[in-house]
């Protein structure tokens, strides 16, 4: 063992007793908990800034990193902490944790659990952001903290961006990085959030799948008709918009209009996902092997294919029926989709499809302003060298063989980065996924976050270590599929 | 006394507003029979309103009390001149839908009539409170000009008809000749345009029921499972696609009634259908592509999804939903088997790879059920009734083989064994079990003639 060695053990050492008392780590992650920073709550707005000034704040500044509390540009949306620490080092790189959370839906939770209480039970610790995602960036606090004081310096100089708006689709995050591109520029991007893939084996993300909400709305008339004297002659919303979503999407959730479906899997993802499983946890929900596209596996319908949703539909008056043609349909309508799919190209593609089937009747709208959604497919390249550098990282710090997702399933401000910053995306997910994440009764699981924070330290370590670190000359190649 | 002075005393009784303050009085009794509060003003219709003027008249009344829990009573009023005469038997209904009273944008709410040019506005005017006012005071002008009706006449007014007619069976069924009678003519329903005397022969039946695609319990985020997890409404839009196309056109065959008869399509051949200013506008491509828009309405069968909804339509939110439903209707004609409709669907859904959705009741509350029913056009009565109405206004009537509509009109032909012709008075503009119901008095007072030119006639007849 070289000195780095004995370096980087002494620090995930550091690390873990500093987890192992477990009463004064999860005290610390009880701080962050205890601030309501509910984004989709608008009473809550005060709280968001709370967070980052009281709670977040005080543990970047003791970690010798400069604070700077942005502005959201749009108004009531929650503000953004950019912590810098600038080293002189040739490595940049961009970090990223989300300090909102969803609604604490108090009440619902088991066993009356305070959702804004930390509770430890067993080998589970409740709370409402405790995976999602405070408990994931306090991770990589501490690993930085075990780093820096072991070695003195990180190696690297660090931009750390704390967001509190991400559960709201985070709003005004492009248009603030894109006013300041400068400030958050760097090499890589390497940040915790969501859930491993499969429980017993850590898994990087490389970017995440793209998201469209829209209406699909067939509008004929105002107010019901008598059905029995207009039937067979008033054109019925219910059965045109039903119909115009069967040429969109067949009755096995195939997508049928050329240029939204991914025809082919590129083959550096394909091969990827070779490694790599779904595993959805106890509550997952029953797979139809039979839905959605041919001849592929689940993690490829999931993360390298699109798919059509319909989230809701309305027509008529559904909770107490009369015999009337209704005047109207409407479809909340969501398209998930993956690199080679660009977002501003989905609606004219509906359109010109809707219109060659006749359906020109059927017109595509704004969505519900309460979600109202859309983000650009992200997608670092598996072969790319940050990404291939971090999976062989990690593998070696688990002990194992690191999979590589190349996007999650879900979708969320990772294009930002991509598109504007233009720099390789390592996510590595700290959760998983039965952790209740966006529902009652959150929680992280003991022994799975102890290891995650001596993995992210080992990764800290490894950024800045002069001879095995990440070379940034290695960036400049391949950064997409 | 001839039949110009009928006509004439008919003109006069609208003329001197008799017939609006009438109608006024009718309907402010709110008898609304979908709601329990409505049901002592639905009686006190009968009581107040319908027997005093049947009795000037010289008719004998009779209430029946409705045998089903809820049901409106249905009254019986009776005029023997001669059992030797040909009966003719008459139907109204006293109840109307909700007033609905916030949503009124015209006149002065449900319960008041109020005029506004030619229309009359007010909650029953054309359904049905007003028609068979029109045919009653027509019974009255014969009576007043002849002295009596040269006919047996009996009148149904039941007070259940908005929620199904229930308990009418029965009533008939154990007062099979108390309601005996030779013809039966009615008013109900809209004429296929307001300047256009129409003759119905019968009404399309309506059968009610829910497709339910109901996959899982609760949402899962479309995020994590979007393109694994099937999506209910999805397949339940499939579904529906697959009974109904774009154009409305029904892709089940064994739903579809036999070919229409030459008879009919010459019935048929010149008549336009036309909701008037406010109604709405009919699309010449719904239905069935080889059939006219009246053919598809007044003799085919028409699928309708009268509501759908899956997931939190409210406020959607990212997740996939575990259940769709759709509420759906077959209006169907007379020769539609239509015991075979929903073995044939399930069939139909299956083959099509539907098994996951299922048919299930309707709501309580919108369950339809009426049968199909018809007279022959070649009828004599339809004659008779049809040489009548032109004699009087001097148009040929549009006959329709069916309105597109649902009544309990198969009491009448299956249980009484009775021709069945409607004549009705309103127009389908006319916002019937809407807010803004209204009639049109010139067409009120061309009804008054008619049906005084009617009764006359069929006096005369079978004098």
């Amino acid at each position: 063992m070289n000195d780095s060695e004995r370096n980087l053990t002494s620090a995930i050492n550091l690390s873990l007793r500093e987890f192992d008392d477990l009463e004064k780590y999860f005290s610390k992650l009880e701080k962050l908990v205890l601030f309501p920073t509910e984004s989709q709550n608008s009473a809550r707005l005060p709280v968001l800034k709370d967070y980052l000034i009281e709670g977040v704040g005080p543990l970047f500044e003791e970690l010798g990193y400069k604070l700077e509390i942005l502005k959201n540009p749009l108004s009531g949306c929650g503000p953004i902490l950019l912590a810098t620490r600038d080293e002189g080092a040739a490595l940049t790189v961009l970090g990223y944790g989300h300090g909102d959370v969803i609604l604490g839906q108090e009440g619902l939770w088991k066993k009356g659990r305070d959702p804004w209480k930390l509770e430890i039970d067993g080998k589970r610790v409740y709370g409402r952001g405790t995976a999602d995602n405070k408990g994931q960036h306090l991770t990589h606090l501490t690993a930085l903290k075990s780093v820096l004081e072991v070695r003195g310096t990180l190696g690297f100089n660090h931009r750390f961006v704390i967001e509190m708006g991400e559960e709201n689709g985070s709003k005004g995050f492009r248009q603030l990085v894109q006013e300041r591109k400068k400030k958050f520029s760097a090499d890589v991007f390497f940040a915790s959030d969501g859930p491993r893939s499969e429980i017993n084996k850590p898994n990087i993300t490389l970017g995440n799948r793209g998201v469209l909400n829209f209406d699909l709305l067939c509008s004929l008339r105002k107010g019901g008709h008598h059905s029995g004297n207009w039937g067979g002659l008033l054109a019925n919303p219910a059965i045109i918009l039903a119909n115009a979503i069967s040429t969109i999407v067949d009755r096995k959730g195939r997508i049928l209009v050329d240029g939204i479906s991914i025809k082919k899997i590129p083959e550096t993802v394909k091969t990827a996902l070779q490694n790599i499983s779904r595993d959805g946890g106890k509550y997952a929900p029953e797979i139809d092997s039979d839905w959605g596209p041919k001849n592929r596996s689940i993690i490829e319908k999931v993360t390298a294919s699109n798919s059509f949703e319909v989230l809701t539909i309305l027509s008529g008056n559904p909770d107490s029926p009369v015999n009337s043609v209704p005047p109207e349909a409407r479809a909340a309508c969501q398209l998930r989709f993956v690199v080679g799919t660009n977002l501003n190209e989905i609606i004219p593609i509906l359109r010109s499809h809707l219109d060659l089937h006749g359906f020109n009747n059927v017109t595509i709208e704004e969505p519900a302003s309460s979600n109202r959604i859309s983000f650009e497919a992200s997608r670092t390249s598996p072969d790319n060298p940050f990404a291939e550098w971090m999976q062989a990282v990690v593998s070696k710090a688990s002990n194992s063989q690191c999979g590589v997702l190349p996007n999650s399933a879900g979708s969320n401000m990772t294009e930002v980065v991509q598109y504007d910053l233009k720099i390789p995306i390592v996510w590595l997910p700290l959760s998983y996924t039965g952790c209740s994440q966006h529902a009652p009764d959150e929680h992280i699981l003991i022994p799975l976050h102890r290891e995650g924070l001596a993995i992210v330290t080992e990764v800290y370590w490894k950024l800045g270590d002069k001879t095995e670190g990440f070379k940034t000359s290695a960036t400049k190649t391949k950064l997409t599929t | 006394m001839t039949r110009d002075s009928v006509i004439a005393h008919t003109q006069s009784y609208f003329d001197c507003g008799l017939f609006e303050t009438e109608i006024g009085h009718l309907v402010s009794i709110k008898s609304q029979s979908q709601i329990k509060e409505g049901l002592p003003e639905c009686l006190m219709y009968l009581t107040n309103a319908m027997i005093p003027s049947f009795k000037k008249m010289g008719f004998s009344t009779k209430i029946y009390k409705n045998p089903v829990e809820g049901g409106g009573p249905v009254l019986l009023a009776t005029r023997i001149e001669d059992p030797k005469l040909q009966t003719i038997l008459g139907y109204g209904h006293g109840d109307v839908v909700l007033g609905f009273d916030q949503s009124w944008t015209k006149g002065d709410g449900p319960w008041k009539t109020s005029r506004d040019g030619d229309r009359l506005y007010g909650r029953g005017t054309a359904d049905n409170k007003g028609q068979h006012l029109i045919n009653m005071s027509a019974l009255g002008s014969v009576i007043s000009i002849r002295g009596k009706l040269g006919f047996n006449a009996k009148f149904i007014i039941e007070t259940g008809e908005e929620n199904g007619s229930r308990g009418l069976r029965e009533i008939i069924e154990s007062n099979l000749e108390a309601f005996s009678a030779d013809v039966f003519i009615a008013s109900d329903g809209p004429r296929v345009r307001h300047d256009w005397p129409t003759v119905s022969l019968g009404a399309r039946g309506g059968l009610n029921f829910d497709l339910t695609c109901a996959l899982r319990e609760g949402g899962h985020h479309s995020g994590n499972w979007g393109g694994a997890l099937p999506d209910p409404a999805i397949i339940l839009a499939n579904a529906i696609s697959c009974i109904a196309n774009k154009t409305g056109q029904i892709q089940i065959k064994e739903w579809l009634p036999p070919a229409i008869t030459p008879a009919t399509k010459e019935l048929l051949k010149n008549i336009k259908l036309d909701g008037g200013p406010s109604g709405p506008i009919p699309v010449a491509m719904w239905g069935d592509p080889d059939l006219s828009s009246a053919e598809n309405v007044f003799a085919w069968n028409s699928f309708t999804v009268l509501a759908m909804s899956s997931g939190n339509p409210e406020k959607p939110v990212n997740a996939i939903s575990p259940t769709a439903k759709a509420h759906c209707q077959l209006r169907y004609i007379f020769g539609t088997d239509i015991n075979n409709v929903l073995p044939s669907l399930r069939l139909h859904l299956d083959t099509n790879g539907f098994s996951n959705v299922s048919i299930a009741e309707p709501p309580e509350e919108n369950r339809g059920g009426f049968m199909a029913s018809r007279t022959e056009p070649s009828n004599i009565w339809s004659f008779v009734v049809r040489e009548s109405i032109k004699r009087t206004t001097g148009i040929q009537p549009a006959v329709i083989p069916q309105m597109g509509g649902s009544i309990c009109n198969d009491l009448f032909t299956d249980l009484l064994g009775l021709p069945a012709i409607w004549i009705p008075h309103s127009y389908s503009g006319c916002s019937q079990h809407a807010p803004n119901e209204h009639i049109l008095l010139p067409l009120c007072r061309n009804a008054l003639e008619i049906m005084g030119g009617l009764y006359w006639d069929i006096g005369a007849e079978t004098k």
